[in-house]
């Protein structure tokens, strides 16, 4: 899921989920009532429409399948940034947040959410970052970009830019960034741009506008092509998980129960493939293997060199 | 013979409709063609131009992304232009003419390079390349900022929606052709059937005629030929109406003839005989129909057959001859031949009509027994009787007391009157039979008419009448027979003499008239009525007046001297005027 976490206002969309029930008519035979309960789902996005529409049937099936322990309706809350997102948790306003490791980690460390289970995409349960040079560069390692230029990806990609600057600035480096590519960088520094796609990335640095970048390690090689002999990789980061699934703190346990339930077998039915192949194309839920203190602890040890990214 | 003649026609008609809807056809097809080329080649370019434009629109929107190497932009931008219609493909590549991005999000070409061709065109030129194959074409758009060669844009543009619009129009121009064609061949029919429908009518109208039938009158529609056509034809009919008869009016006609007909071929075998021949003969028209006509008729005298007697042109007038009737009897028979071409060059055809002149020989004959029986059985004794007579008055048988001698007188004065009466008898006898006989001679005119003058002078001076010879033309000759141009004068004079009164005077003049001698002898007398006019030269012609009694002659006078004047090659005339006289005009030939 996409997240907008930098922007400084508050767009918050609250849309209802299925009908509210009513009392059926006196005499009528008639289905069990739909329980009143509801379930809200929160996302991060600068599109709230677009990201209502994707959220919306995902929080429908959720829901559906959580009658019986009294939620009757899934509802959608599209915030604009990550500390808005901190306040509807902390308001319990949101009971289930879907989000990429870092924010997932960042809202962690402020609320009282529980990561309890892993979101695949794309078949992927994890994913790493690759920050690589042209061969003939001249830079052999990462401390060697300082007075250099790297290109990364989206302000808010984990692998693209949060993942790969937090491991650079934890290796000793202090990354500036700038707007123009062609930027003098002074020898103390390693200057960062976006340029806002990976294969821009690939290709700045194979036509040498910049020294390096960052990119998704699952797509380096094909970006790469048969050029992939020109580049030179100058470090993978660890693994990370795709995405993480929290849930409010307080929220009832027999509904977190049944949430996790529901979610680790979604894959397993038809229809559950369909909403999940919706849902952003996600392949699967399942438990941390390692346990979320351990497969969050990566990111967890990174999070403060992006702080700044994430918070703003 | 009918449906021949509507096969001809349906054949000109079909002929007709076929070679126009062949020109029709022809040039419909040929303009079809030549405007689906056209509109093909239109189209062609029309769609080309459509290709270039895109990729320069495109070209241009990406230059800012080469520049920058944006991949992202010229994704969205690459991907945004494959959605366009035809576009089959499109890439942007940088300077070295690697693929930056298709515009999707896979990528399979990324890195790869550009054709040769293309890139070199990119190296060195801002202008479109444009390469085509079997259903497409590549634009390759070079770009450049600053002189500096950014790399370009390559659009694959399908080319295959011009063979479907190619072929629709082609189905469209086929089914325009087709519907003009057949309101072409349908205008074929139409003209066809009026330039064959006035030829119908004359056809109709020919055979019409041909069958003796009334022919109609046709309608002249139009002025051109066919009408010009209608007009002749019924020019034609109308001439035909005025100079010709049908078949069946002229077989009424022959059948009516009194007179034989009989028309033979040249060898004078009979192909036509009509009802008067099988009367005549008691022969029936089948069994004289492939006779020889020298079966028929029997050779005229002096003659080996009948067409033997016929001249160079092959007629004969005027034959007499014998009808050889069943049994063997023949009937006189007066033949007039006439020979008949029906076609230049081909052989003649003989027209022979005959008259039965049976009954006019017996009445000839009957004549000439009663003229026999005159000159025998009444001139011969009336001679005795007149002698007898003039001996009586003579005294042969005594004196006759003055009684006597008057009934003498009267006796021989009638005697005298029969004896010219049988002479004008025998004379008009002998000119109706051809038989007087004349002998010419070259004489001078004026002194037979002074001769004429002193024969009848004795009997003018007994009716107290006198001649005047008032002017003359001396040494004028004529050729005639002295004693019948004498009986003429003699005739007229005498005649002018009984008409007139006591006292008269009968004028005598005579003078040239028209390369002719006129000899006018005028009366004063009462005048011809002009209901005897025409009756002057009749024999026995008398009229009915109060004083012509005593007056008239034997009734023959006149008759025999104009039967004798146009013998002598003359004519006589008179005019007359009544209660002034009458002026008798004897016109003789002057010979020079």
């Amino acid at each position: 899921m996409a997240s907008r976490f930098y922007l400084g206002f508050l767009l918050t969309i609250a849309v209802g989920c299925g009908q509210p029930s009513e009392p059926p008519p006196s005499g009528v035979a008639t289905a069990p009532p739909i329980p009143a309960g509801v379930l809200t789902i929160g996302s991060v996005s600068l599109n709230p429409t677009q990201e209502y529409e994707v959220v919306r049937p995902f929080a429908d099936f959720v829901a559906a399948n959580l009658h019986h322990v009294g939620i009757g309706r899934g509802r959608v809350v599209v915030v604009g940034s990550l500390s808005q997102m901190v306040d509807e948790l902390r308001e319990g306003r949101v009971d289930l947040l879907i989000d990429s490791p870092f924010p997932a980690v960042f809202v962690w460390q402020r609320t009282g959410v529980e990561p309890i289970l892993r979101r695949w995409k794309r078949g992927s349960d994890v994913y790493r970052s690759v920050i690589f040079t042209r061969a003939d560069s001249g830079v052999e390692s990462v401390d060697k970009l300082a007075g250099k230029i790297i290109a990364f990806g989206e302000p808010f990609s984990t692998s693209g830019f949060l993942m790969p600057k937090a491991a650079l600035a934890s290796a000793g480096l202090r990354l500036v960034n700038y707007e123009d590519p062609a930027a003098s960088i002074p020898s103390d520094q390693v200057g960062y741009v976006f340029s806002n796609d990976a294969e821009n990335s690939m290709f700045w640095v194979l036509k040498r506008k910049v020294v390096a970048g960052a990119i998704n390690k699952d797509y380096f090689e094909a970006l790469a092509g048969d050029r992939i002999s020109e580049l030179r990789i100058l470090q993978t980061t660890e693994a990370v998980p795709r995405n993480v699934v929290c849930v409010r703190g307080g929220l009832d346990p027999r509904v977190v129960q049944a949430i996790e339930n529901l979610l680790l077998e979604m894959h397993l039915s038809d229809e559950g493939r369909v909403s999940l192949e919706k849902f952003e194309e996600t392949s699967r839920f399942d438990r941390f293997p390692g346990g979320a203190d351990h497969d969050l602890g990566y990111i967890l040890s990174l999070l403060p060199h992006v702080q700044e990214d994430l918070g703003q | 013979m009918d449906s021949e003649i509507a096969t001809m026609r349906l054949g000109l008609k079909r002929r007709f409709v076929a070679f126009v809807s062949a020109i029709i056809i022809t040039f419909g097809v040929v303009q079809t063609v030549l405007s689906v080329r056209a509109q093909n080649g239109l189209l062609r370019h029309e769609l080309e131009d459509r290709g270039k434009l895109l990729t320069t629109v495109i070209a241009a929107n990406a230059t800012g992304g080469l520049a920058a190497t944006d991949v992202r932009e010229l994704r969205n931008l690459l991907s945004e232009a494959r959605g366009q219609e035809n576009v089959l493909d499109a890439v942007a590549f940088d300077e070295d003419g690697r693929v930056l991005t298709d515009g999707t999000l896979s990528n399979p070409r990324r890195h790869m390079s550009i054709s040769e061709v293309a890139l070199r065109h990119a190296s060195g030129s801002e202008a479109l390349l444009v390469e085509f194959d079997s259903d497409s074409m590549t634009v390759t758009k070079p770009l450049r900022l600053g002189g500096r060669v950014l790399g370009g844009v390559r659009l694959r543009y399908s080319l295959a929606s011009l063979a479907e619009e190619q072929a629709s129009l082609a189905r469209r121009a086929a089914m325009v052709g087709a519907i003009f064609a057949l309101l072409g061949v349908l205008a074929a029919a139409l003209l066809a059937e009026a330039v064959t429908r006035p030829l119908n009518e004359v056809i109709r109208g020919t055979r019409a005629l041909s069958e003796g039938k009334p022919a109609p009158r046709l309608a002249v529609r139009t002025g051109d030929e066919v009408g010009e056509l209608a007009e002749a034809f019924n020019e034609m009919t109308r001439k035909l109406r005025d100079t010709t008869v049908s078949r069946d009016y002229l077989d009424r006609v022959i059948e009516t003839m009194g007179e034989c007909l009989v028309v033979t071929d040249s060898d004078g075998t009979i192909t036509r005989v009509n009802s008067a021949v099988c009367s005549l003969s008691g022969v029936g028209e089948d069994e004289l129909l492939g006779q020889n006509c020298r079966d028929l008729f029997r050779a005229p005298q002096g003659h080996m057959s009948l067409l033997d007697a016929l001249g160079p042109d092959g007629s004969a007038h005027g034959l007499e001859t014998e009808l050889l009737a069943r049994g063997g009897e023949g009937v006189p028979v007066m033949i007039s031949v006439g020979a008949m071409e029906e076609n230049v060059g081909r052989a003649r055809n003989y027209v022979v009509v005959a008259a039965d002149i049976g009954e006019r020989l017996r009445s000839e004959q009957q004549k000439d027994e009663f003229v026999t029986m005159i000159h025998h059985e009444v001139r011969a004794p009336l001679t005795a009787v007149r002698g007898a007579i003039g001996l009586l008055e003579g005294g042969v048988a005594g004196e006759l007391g003055e009684r006597g001698q008057e009934l003498v007188k009267i006796a021989l004065r009638n005697s005298e009157r029969m004896g010219r009466l049988v002479n004008d008898i025998l004379a008009s006898r002998k000119l109706d039979s051809g038989r007087m006989e004349f002998r010419f001679e070259e004489v001078e005119m004026m002194p037979l008419i002074e001769q004429a003058i002193d024969s009848t002078s004795a009997y003018a001076t007994a009716h107290k009448v006198r001649f005047e010879l008032e002017e003359g033309v001396p040494r004028a000759m004529v050729r005639v027979d002295t004693d019948r141009m004498i009986q003429v004068l003699t005739n007229v004079l005498s005649n002018a003499v009984r008409f007139s009164a006591d006292h008269d005077v009968v004028t005598v003049r005579a003078s040239r008239y028209d390369q002719m001698l006129r000899v006018a002898v005028s009366d004063a007398g009462p005048g011809i009525p002009d209901d005897f006019r025409d009756h002057v030269f009749e024999a026995f012609a008398q009229g009915e007046h109060k004083d012509w009694r005593h007056r008239s002659g034997t009734g023959l006078g006149m008759s025999i001297s104009k039967g004798i004047v146009e013998e002598l090659g003359g004519a006589i005339s008179f005019e007359t005027e009544l209660g002034a006289g009458t002026t008798f005009l004897i016109d003789i030939p002057e010979s020079v």
